[in-house]
């Protein structure tokens, strides 16, 4: 986890702190080759680094209607996970928001539905087509290449674009286009208040000036189509932006609502085997911990996790990144499990399959959990779930809603992401380096069968049943972002 | 360090003369008194101190009844570790009795406790599962080593206790060199058959030796059991010269027979089972799959060789060096990386420390995760093994017979400025603030951490499709059948 406190180093918390002056394009671009250098690695923090990203999109976006909306948003989202395709809780968290878009704005329709009958005459719904979404990027890659100079091209795609979207947005908001309230007092009320820094940007489009006088005049057209309607729509925005703040709540509290159901699932003088230095993995262990008294078997995930696992025994941990972008300024840290009375015996992976025997569960923090129960996992799980299934020890996975990934693993080959190999054999052994190759997997695969319960912040499931879960927080036509 | 120790080895025996049979009796004697007294303490504490050990053995007795609610869960350790202290106290009272002084007291040191305490505190860290394995640690110097241990015996210890040599087989050949050399060193006594006092009086403290450095093998106890029943059979009239001479050769016909031919003959069966397009998966290094995977090149196969290793000895690199040199195309992973090395795998070649009775397999600590998984993909599972490491021991689990080797091996090398990792380095700065950052090498202070470092696992058996040894590809039940053909008849 990149952690220097320098200003210029590109890291989780100063792109949090820089959020909040630079401008959206900046900061896309920012966190895009963060991705890419792998500067932000682990779902954690990915998730909190796109959360507060999409927050600052949505709050900045001159865009007054659900649709464009949601068409911008997919476009961050396509290009965040286009960066880093295998941290899905990238695209999880794109989905997550774009979920919010939606509920809020089919609330919103549903309301003005129920209070008016449609007024407009609808476009044919054929004209929706996905297309549109299709045209977003190439415009705002091009808006971007070309930069503040304007010159023909995006111009001219801005028309078509615009043109190309506004039937579709007619179509889903049937219902109040063609009248909503001025776009004045949406101006005044759905500016961000971050946003006053906004005009700086060159990239930034601050109302009316140096847009173009076609997509401007064709902008307006709808503005006004919506000024007429009533002002219940007007707070979707709004909404939208609360929505995203709760989602940003529960990417805090995750580990403290999954470590509420700690004393259900471990009893006194248990042996239970653990991997890795899941912070969400020790807080549960730390609630149970407080009330009984077990013994803490810890595989040490070398070459990958043992450091961190190593620094986890016995120092405890931190929380990560997200504390600094609030300003909150000093670090939650928790003490070491050993702290609380609770035996800990550190184990090197290879002794996983000796020990499983007189292991009476084994607690795994995933990655990425799929679709289909399945999981992602630091490299080693695969082989402790599969022990624990050979003795028929439970397998437990602790994983926030934020990690499941609406993702089938058709080909779990891909999924699979291979780190650093001097980690394994380092640069002093000269002649293995030269002749051997040297493959370090980051992940392993999990099937579903290997898996228990799942344990997430709404409760504990069987893994046949994440489906539903992950049904509930997505939309099915978000399922494929790109 | 090995040379350090074998003139240290070499100088002791020297200014040591040979003790009469009376001596020995009387110290072996004093052996007994002592053990039973401290038996005798822990059961029944200070009031009931024999009489015959005097007024300090009843002090000690009191101090340690004063420990005893300390104790606690230790208390199985107890015994033990008294007993060796008495045997300490009878070794240096033996040696009081060679100078002369005929005190029927021990003379114990009341210091003697100190030591106890230490070694208490340590215990903690010992996990409790483990607490039959971990009765002892690992000798490291000569010091309380018997008189007569042999300066080569010592070395070939260390040697081993260092993992300079290491695997079951190279262990029981040292073992054997060195007896041979102890063969040639031993000295008669007037009046007594070589049988009779070689095997109990001279052969004995060598072996005990090298069982204080690292446990033995089960190659090593074969061969042990070999050379006594040789011994045992010798013909009492033959001279002594001539006895050693024999035992030399036979104790080379054995390494040659057992071990040498044998490895040949099991390179040429295994490196069969290795075809053109094979991708050959093997765990950690084992001297014999390593030849086989030579023969096999040799033989002109085209294959392909997955190593798999894991901490802390990382012998699976000296394995993939050897592959590479020879010109074999070899991949390296860690043993994380086990899910990923057997989809490409055809085959699983396994070398062995044992093979139980049970037809489990013992080997180096990880091998039972590499045979699940590979089991689990429907790669044949192969197992490696000379008939000398067939055991007629049998075991369900790796908990039983095992060996915990030092946790130290298991620390991490101190972090230097290069090598700390940036994150370590930002909770160092932090923490330097607080005073309060440990790293792994404090875990001694740490209360409740323990670390473990097994030496071994139990494979169990159907995960094991065919066993190669000398007398041709065997299932793993047929293991005790073997067993009771080459080392029970032998």
């Amino acid at each position: 986890m990149p952690t220097s406190k320098v200003g210029t180093t590109p890291s989780l918390p100063n792109f949090l702190k820089s959020l909040k002056h630079n401008d959206i394009e900046t900061s896309i671009e920012a966190f895009i080759s963060l991705l890419k250098r792998r500067l932000v690695r682990g779902s954690r923090p990915c998730a909190i680094a796109t959360v507060n990203l999409l927050l600052r999109v949505v709050g900045e976006e001159r865009i007054k209607d659900a649709h464009k909306l949601i068409e911008r948003i997919r476009d961050v989202g396509r290009r965040l996970v286009a960066a880093q395709p295998r941290e899905m809780a990238v695209g999880n968290v794109v989905r997550r928001v774009l979920e919010v878009v939606r509920e809020r704005a089919e609330a919103d329709q549903d309301a003005a539905a129920g209070s008016e009958g449609s007024t407009t005459s609808p476009t044919t719904p054929t004209e929706l087509t996905p297309s549109s979404g299709a045209h977003a990027l190439p415009k705002d890659l091009q808006i971007r290449a070309h930069g503040s100079a304007h010159g023909e091209k995006p111009t001219s795609n801005g028309v078509s674009d615009a043109t190309a979207q506004r039937p579709a947005l007619a179509s889903t908001n049937t219902s109040y286009a063609g009248q909503a309230p001025s776009a004045t007092s949406l101006f005044s009320i759905l500016q961000h208040p971050t946003t006053a820094s906004g005009g700086r940007s060159p990239y930034a489009t601050p109302p009316g000036d140096n847009q173009s006088a076609s997509s401007k005049s064709s902008s307006r057209r709808g503005e006004e189509a919506a000024d007429a309607k009533g002002g219940e729509k007007l707070d979707i925005k709004a909404e939208v932006i609360t929505g995203i703040i709760e989602l940003q709540n529960e990417l805090e509290d995750v580990d403290d609502e999954i470590a509420s159901y700690a004393l259900d699932h471990i009893h006194s003088n248990e042996i239970v085997l653990t991997h890795t230095s899941s912070q969400t993995v020790q807080k549960f262990l730390m609630t149970a911990a407080r009330k009984r008294k077990f013994t803490v078997v810890h595989a040490e995930a070398y070459p990958n996790d043992h450091e961190a696992t190593h620094a986890t025994i016995v120092n405890g941990g931190r929380k990560g990144g997200d504390e600094d972008a609030l300003g909150a300024g000093g670090d939650e840290r928790w003490k070491p499990l050993t702290s609380m009375g609770i035996t800990v015996i550190l184990i090197p992976d290879s002794a996983v399959f000796a020990l499983m025997s007189r292991i009476n569960k084994v607690i795994l923090a995933p990655h990425t959990v799929l679709a289909n129960g399945s999981l992602l996992a630091g490299a080693g799980a695969s082989t402790i779930a599969l022990a624990a299934k050979t003795h028929h020890v439970p397998v437990v996975v602790l994983s926030g809603v934020y990690k499941l990934s609406p993702v089938y693993p058709f080909d779990t080959d891909e999924l699979i992401e291979y780190g650093d190999p001097v980690k394994v054999v380092g640069f002093e052994e000269g002649r293995l380096v030269q002749g051997v190759d040297v493959v370090n997997p980051a992940y392993d695969w999990v099937d579903s069968d290997f898996v228990d319960l799942y344990i997430t912040n709404l409760g504990a499931h069987a893994p046949s049943y994440l489906y539903r879960i992950i049904a509930d927080h997505y939309r099915k036509e978000d399922t494929v972002l790109t | 360090m090995s040379e350090a120790a074998k003139a240290e080895g070499q100088a002791k025996p020297a200014e040591e003369p040979k003790l009469s049979p009376a001596e020995l009796k009387k110290r072996a004697k004093a052996e007994k008194q002592a053990r039973r007294a401290a038996q005798k303490d822990q059961q029944g504490g200070a009031g009931e101190a024999p009489a015959v050990n005097g007024r300090r053995e009843e002090d000690r007795g009191q101090k340690q009844q004063d420990q005893k609610p300390k104790d606690g869960q230790q208390k199985g350790q107890q015994p033990q570790q008294q007993q060796k202290q008495a045997k300490q106290t009878a070794q240096s009272d033996g040696k009081h009795e060679r100078s002369g002084s005929q005190h029927q007291n021990m003379p114990v040191r009341p210091k003697s406790v100190q030591p106890s305490e230490a070694k208490e505190q340590r215990e903690t860290k010992q996990v409790e599962l483990f607490s039959h394995l971990c009765t002892q640690p690992r000798r490291q110097d000569i010091t309380g080593a018997h008189k007569d241990v042999h300066p080569t015996v010592a070395a070939t210890g260390f040697q081993m206790s260092n993992y300079d040599i290491c695997g079951s087989s190279a262990r029981c050949v040292a073992m054997l060199l060195a007896f041979k050399e102890v063969i040639q060193a031993y000295a008669l006594p007037k009046g007594k058959a070589f049988a009779m006092h070689f095997t109990p009086h001279y052969l004995s403290p060598q072996i005990d030796f090298l069982k204080s450095c690292r446990p033995i093998s089960e190659s090593m106890g074969n061969a042990i059991r070999y050379l006594k029943k040789i011994i045992g059979e010798l013909d009492p009239d033959m001279q002594e010269q001539k006895v050693k001479e024999y035992l030399c050769e036979e104790i080379d016909r054995f390494i040659h027979e057992r071990i040498t031919v044998t490895d040949q003959a099991i390179a040429e069966l295994a490196s069969g089972q290795i075809k053109n397009g094979s991708v050959v998966l093997t765990y950690a290094k084992s001297a014999i799959v390593e030849k086989t995977i030579l023969q096999a090149h040799a033989q002109g196969a085209q294959f392909r060789v997955i190593v798999v290793d894991s901490r802390p000895l990382f012998e699976g690199k000296q394995l993939a060096i050897s592959l590479m040199t020879a010109g074999l195309d070899v991949e390296y992973l860690p043993f994380s990386g086990l899910a990923h090395a057997v989809k490409e795998a055809t085959l699983l070649l396994l070398g062995a420390h044992s093979m139980l009775s049970n037809g489990r397999l013992q080997s180096r600590i990880g091998t039972a995760s590499v045979a699940m998984q590979a089991h689990k993909a429907h790669i044949p599972v192969i197992v490696c093994c000379e008939s000398v490491k067939f055991s007629g021991k049998v075991a369900l689990d790796s908990i039983v017979l095992n060996e915990v080797a030092p946790s130290e091996e298991l620390l991490l090398q101190k972090p230097t400025a290069t090598m700390q990792p940036p994150s370590d380095q930002k909770a160092n700065d932090d923490e330097e603030d607080e005073g309060k950052l440990r790293s792994l090498h404090d875990w001694k202070e740490i209360r409740g951490l323990q670390i473990l470092n097994l030496m071994y696992d139990v494979t169990p058996a159907e995960y094991i499709r065919m066993v190669i040894c000398e007398y041709g590809n065997v299932p793993p039940s047929s293991v005790p059948a073997v067993h009771r053909l080459a080392n029970e008849g032998m």
